[in-house]
């Protein structure tokens, strides 16, 4: 009898305490709070000032592609070609395990070269290939190799369309080759350089450069890899060896030297904000951030509108991603970057649309840390990629930078 | 008598609130207002309608019953509710568990009996959900809020009782009404371009009341209760800052108890609350109740019925409630644990919004 009524009164208590369940639709206004979320929608035009662009931060030599390209406008043509160099493996070559031999030329070469971006849109895609002084360098500009891409090819011009038609990508006359990857979205292009066009000089060490030139129907853009896809160059020798000429096949030589030249030049900075190109641009925006917003509301979204004062060049491959990002310190062009957030957006070529990127997390992080510098810092994603850069009207302009923010007032807690 | 006391002290651990859980039987009535008025009534008075209360010594409706404890006393109460409550053609299943009584008492001279504790005084514990739209940039935006409030304002009672004669007692307490609830504020846009909003903020209550009482034998068997208490106002602030200050109401109350036998108890009760001292949207309200308690001793049965009306809710008239409960006791210990068990089903009603609520109450006196 005692433990029934234990447990009777077991029950009826684990009941008393089981969880609670308060969730219940509104009915406005007679059955909800007199409070309401009240959501402002704001455009701030004249909080963008003191903006700057700068540009140098980093050029074609520190760029992780070689851009080839021949992108006519009204204007001029933008012309780009890739150069890059192998040294040699100097006048000897070894023959067996304590004898060298004195390298007497090429038989051939093989160079291998990564195609990293092109335009699927792009039809008739033609190579050439130019002997270059071997005295290239990082500093090497497009008039300074001119006179040496006005000499003949050093070996037939590489139809990349026609070679991926052949039967396995080979073409079994030159003995040049493409395989595609469809993983990595990249082509391996493999050419065969006869002894005319690898010609192997053991007196100056060995070192060979080229450049290549691109054409096709249309606009023609595209990237070469650098660095672990970048050009690789397979000699086959002749060296001596007492007297009797022998094969020999050394190892893979990887560049020396990558890099790309083109022209025109890269205009002056003017009183727009410049985003991109080659050396890259970047600018900085800075906000006047009110303090009714700053202080006592929350921001559900911030949009900041450019218009571009002029389109960006390039093929339609060549969009490329623009990033928002804020700054940990305002030090002008020094400035060092907030690696934390950053809002992407991307650039078409060609179009002059008003560009609309989402900050609102930046926004966010600027209302919490009040020691935040409130500076936009625009930026290519992928800097000295791309030869397209976009110029943005100023804050000292009619069609100036914008900001548009919706915030949420502070909730009237406590108020019946 | 071991299981007893042990049962007397799983039930007195589960009953020990936590702070949040300092509250009475929520409404959605009350969310418009200032909350929902608690019930200052122990689980036997509220078996019997709160009928009982003004003659109820564990009850803080009245002080002036205190005057009849001869030993310490001390008592607690917890509650669930299943309620449903329907606006038009929606009906939403809500639970609630709650502990809105405590208190002790006890004798501190011939004359003299002082009592603690603590009741509910409005609960404020609600979660609306609103599914809406808005035009944002030009664009119709959906949306879905929540506004939550969590907690309740207590009513710290500190009281004195005293026999004046065999037919007279008094009695005479202050209020200290204390309490914060957790908000918070959230909507959620379908278009996730727009972040969700969460703004939180902890309300603080405070405020201050005094109240007095008689209790006269009329004749033998017959007794009558009156009461009064004024509270000024509340205070509610958020950080350092006073967001608002309310008036309380005044109320006054009365009682009648008749017993024509040991085993036989009638009574009944009636109260006023000038509610509409806090502002638009609330109401003065009266309440009545009826009730009656048979047997003695081991187990009594007590049955009741209360009425009236509720301070805050929609349109012009106030909010009506209705209610029927019954009950039963069971002493443990020779007499020096209760427990008290009842059961209510109520209803309220007011514009589109019925509420039907069944609530479970378990009491716990222990005379140590």
């Amino acid at each position: 009898m005692t433990r029934r009524r234990l447990a009777l009164v077991g029950a009826v208590l684990l009941a008393a305490a089981c969880v609670e369940r308060l969730t219940a639709p509104g009915h406005c206004p007679d059955f909800c709070p007199s409070g309401q979320i009240t959501v402002v929608d704001t455009l701030l035009t004249t909080s963008i000032n003191r903006d700057s662009a700068y540009r140098g931060y980093v050029v074609s030599y520190q760029s992780p592609v070689m851009l080839a390209a021949v992108l006519p406008s009204a204007t001029d043509t933008l012309d780009g070609r890739p150069i890059f160099r192998f040294n040699g493996y100097g006048p000897r070559l070894p023959i067996s395990s304590v004898d060298t031999g004195q390298i007497l030329g090429a038989d051939s070469a093989r160079l291998q070269l990564y195609i990293v971006r092109r335009d699927t849109a792009t039809h008739n895609l033609r190579l050439q290939f130019y002997r270059l002084p071997t005295t290239i360098d990082t500093t090497t500009t497009f008039g300074a190799v001119a006179a040496a891409f006005n000499n003949a090819p050093v070996r037939p011009t590489v139809n990349v369309d026609t070679l991926l038609a052949q039967p396995g990508g080979k073409d079994p006359v030159t003995g040049d080759s493409v395989v595609v990857d469809t993983v990595n979205h990249r082509w391996l292009l493999s050419l065969k350089f006869d002894t005319a066009a690898a010609r192997y000089v053991g007196t100056d060490s060995g070192a060979v450069a080229y450049g290549i030139r691109i054409a096709a129907d249309t606009l023609a853009s595209i990237a070469f890899g650098k660095g672990s896809v970048g050009p690789v160059l397979q000699w086959y020798l002749r060296v001596d060896s007492l007297g009797m000429p022998v094969a020999r096949k050394p190892g893979i030589l990887g560049t020396t030297l990558a890099n790309f030249v083109f022209t025109p030049p890269t205009a002056p900075l003017d009183s727009t904000l410049a985003v991109g190109g080659v050396p890259s641009a970047r600018s900085l925006l800075r906000v006047a951030f009110p303090k009714f917003i700053r202080d006592s509301s929350q921001i559900i979204r911030g949009t900041l509108f450019l218009v571009p004062a002029v389109a960006a060049r390039g093929a339609p491959a060549d969009s490329f991603v623009m990033e928002a990002r804020t700054v940990l310190a305002d030090f002008g062009r020094k400035s060092p970057i907030d690696a934390r957030l950053d809002d992407p957006i991307v650039i078409h070529p060609g179009s002059t649309d008003t560009i609309k990127i989402e900050v609102t997390n930046m926004l966010q992080l600027w209302a919490a840390d009040t020691t935040h510098p409130t500076v936009f810092l625009l930026r290519p994603q992928a800097e000295a990629q791309y030869f397209g850069e976009i110029h943005f009207y100023p804050s000292k302009a009619a069609l100036r930078p914008t900001l548009q923010i919706t915030y949420v007032k502070q909730f009237p807690f406590g108020v019946p | 008598m071991r299981p007893a006391v042990g049962i007397a002290v799983v039930a007195m651990t589960l009953l020990t609130p936590s702070p949040r859980d300092l509250s009475a039987q929520d409404s959605q009535f009350g969310i418009r207002g200032l909350g929902t008025p608690g019930r200052w009534e122990s689980v036997r008075a509220r078996s019997s309608g709160g009928a009982f209360a003004p003659f109820d010594a564990l009850s803080p409706l009245m002080e002036a019953p205190l005057a009849d404890i001869s030993t310490l006393t001390a008592t607690a109460a917890g509650g669930t509710s299943h309620r449903d409550a329907q606006l038009g053609d929606t009906i939403t299943q809500l639970r609630a568990t709650r502990f809105p009584l405590m208190g002790v008492a006890g004798r501190v001279a011939p004359r003299l009996v002082v009592a603690g504790g603590f009741t509910t005084y409005l609960d404020r514990s609600w979660d609306v959900t609103l599914r809406d739209s808005t035009v944002l940039r030009g664009e119709l935006e959906r949306y879905r809020d929540e506004i939550t409030s969590d907690g309740s304002v207590g009513d710290i009672r500190l009281a004195a009782a005293s026999r004046l004669s065999r037919r007279l007692a008094i009695g005479a307490g202050i209020h200290i009404l204390a309490g914060s609830t957790r908000m918070t504020a959230e909507r959620r846009f379908d278009d996730s371009t727009f972040h969700a909003v969460g703004q939180v903020a902890e309300v603080r209550y405070d405020g201050f009341g005094v109240s007095g009482s008689v209790l006269i034998g009329v004749a033998p068997g017959l007794t009558i209760a009156g009461w009064a208490r004024a509270d000024n106002r509340l205070r509610a602030q958020v950080g350092d800052s006073t967001v608002a200050l309310t008036d309380l109401p005044r109320m006054a109350g009365a009682g009648l108890l008749l017993a024509p036998s040991p085993r036989v108890r009638f009574a009944g009760s009636a109260a006023w609350r000038s509610w509409s001292n806090a502002g638009p949207g609330a109401f003065d309200t009266w309440s009545w109740s009826a009730g009656a308690e048979f047997g003695s001793g081991r187990m009594p049965i007590r049955l009741g019925v209360r009425g009236g009306q509720l301070p805050f809710g929609p349109g012009t008239k106030a909010p009506t409630e209705f209610a029927a409960s019954a009950g039963t006791g069971r002493a443990f210990a020779q007499g020096r644990a209760l427990i008290d068990l009842g059961v209510e089903r109520l209803e309220r009603r007011g514009g589109i919004l019925t509420e039907r609520v069944w609530t479970v109450l378990v009491g716990l006196t222990v005379r140590p």
